[in-house]
């Protein structure tokens, strides 16, 4: 009788617990702020410990990120990939530039990545989950941060800003299948929304504007110009990786590769798009 | 009894501290280990199903505080796995050698496996990917791996006031 007695206790803890549980996912879900204030909260508390650890166990990063790798190799290394990603970056900026719809959305004065101003942040390193696609960046609000920021290199476009504390900011990547994007094509116009599957590198695009449209391997996929838009437009997104289209299918499969390496990310730039002093920019869509 | 509370605590900071900075490093196919689960199965093991369960779900809601996954998910699946595997351990022969590593690895199978399908149903398709299946095996391994430092570490939190249970009765 007594261990009846406790195993019913035992089992309405473990009740409670589940219910608790279930009601915080249900107010999560419902996107309570309450939830984001205690996240922003909590990596406000853990950031000072984490920086120690961070540069306590930096040795073993290091090696774990290659034995050959000295430091002063790799800072050189670092330097110059930047210059070839921001020279990369503006080369197709510049490719991106020559197409009509550039010439529309200049008459149309929608906001471009060249007007809005950027913080340079450097990724501390991937989210800790294993189901989700993120990285952590060691700067947050205290420094300009906002959610729904855009984040790039001079590659392209890396994600978007999804969790924001005073000192860290969390960037989800756009290879993430919860981040959808609307792209053009670069040579034909064609807008599409791009789609992220779990453990792919590559992105396919859906819901082509036009269901005839022929992409060529290496095209350049660019953000879209749309008004309201959570990126700015002409942003590199990927170039295309293949294009298929059989007898019956109503629109072709088109996969992109990334713009940029996602695996090795070291400085990126947030930029403050839409404009916080714009107030025509001020509400933004998806 | 409130030093142990405060030495769990502690275990349960030090596993989120390294989990969201050491680890983050050390992925092995996409696939890091969750030290709060391998706590978890740690403390079912050694104090049974419902100090388990308890410390499934506060070093759940922990480390849900760094993930962008619904908040809630991971003390969900925490609990419900320190709950089964205290129940599970029971009836274990415990001086089977490396029988920590087994429990740690099938206990972090389950652990992630709740995780998913709970997350799934909550509206995160993307948690059903097929791919998930891979970083749930890679994980789990990594885990058992894990169990050989951690179960120790918990132990020593849990059982250094033995003469009194946890949580109180």
């Amino acid at each position: 009788m007594v261990v009846y007695r406790r195993d019913t206790r035992g089992r309405s803890t473990l009740l409670v617990m589940v219910l608790i549980a279930l009601a915080l996912i249900t107010i999560d879900a419902n996107g309570n702020s309450a939830v984001a204030r205690l996240r922003s909260a909590a990596h406000d508390v853990i950031q000072p410990i984490q920086s120690v650890v961070n540069s306590a166990f930096q040795p073993l990063r290091d090696v774990a990120g290659g034995i050959t790798s000295y430091s002063s190799v790799k800072s050189e290394n670092a330097r110059l990939q930047r210059e070839i990603a921001n020279l990369r970056g503006q080369l197709r900026l510049d490719h991106g530039q020559g197409s009509e719809v550039t010439q529309l959305q200049k008459l149309l004065d929608l906001p471009t990545a060249e007007d809005a101003t950027g913080i340079v942040a450097q990724v501390s390193g991937p989210g800790p989950g294993n189901f989700e696609r993120t990285v952590t960046l060691d700067k947050g609000s205290g420094q300009g941060i906002r959610v729904g920021y855009p984040v790039v290199t001079g590659d392209g476009l890396v994600g978007t800003v999804t969790q924001v504390s005073g000192s860290q900011s969390t960037v989800t990547l756009l290879d993430s299948p919860t981040l959808g994007i609307g792209v053009r094509l670069a040579d034909n116009g064609a807008t599409a929304l791009t789609a992220a599957h779990a453990g792919e590198r590559d992105l396919t695009l859906d819901f082509l504007s036009n269901n005839q449209v022929k992409a060529s391997k290496g095209e350049l996929v660019l953000t879209a110009p749309v008004t309201h838009a959570a990126f700015p437009p002409g942003l590199p997104v990927g170039t295309v990786a293949s294009y298929s289209k059989g007898t019956q299918d109503l629109q072709p499969t088109i996969t992109i590769s990334p713009t940029v390496d996602l695996d090795n990310l070291d400085y990126v730039k947030v930029l403050r798009y839409p404009d916080p002093t714009d107030t025509s920019t001020a509400t933004t869509g998806g | 009894m409130v030093l142990r509370r405060i030495r769990l605590g502690l275990v349960i900071l030090t596993l989120v501290v390294l989990q969201t900075t050491v680890f983050t490093h050390l992925r092995v196919v996409d696939a890091g280990p969750d030290l709060c689960l391998v706590g978890t199965i740690a403390m079912a093991y050694e104090e049974g199903a419902i100090p388990g369960a308890i410390f499934g779900f506060v070093s759940g809601l922990a480390i849900d505080l760094f993930l962008s996954t619904p908040f809630g998910l991971s003390a969900l699946a925490y609990a419900l796995t320190g709950y089964g595997v205290g129940i599970f351990q029971s009836g274990l022969i415990r001086e089977t050698r490396g029988i920590t590593v087994v429990l740690a690895g099938i206990g972090s199978l389950i652990g992630n496996l709740i995780f998913l399908i709970v997350g799934g149903l909550a509206g995160h398709d993307e948690l059903f990917a097929l791919h998930n299946i891979q970083i749930l095996i890679v994980a789990s391994l990594y885990d058992a791996l894990l169990a050989i430092p951690v179960f120790p570490f918990v132990r020593w939190a849990a059982k250094a006031d033995s003469s009194q249970a946890w949580p109180p009765r």
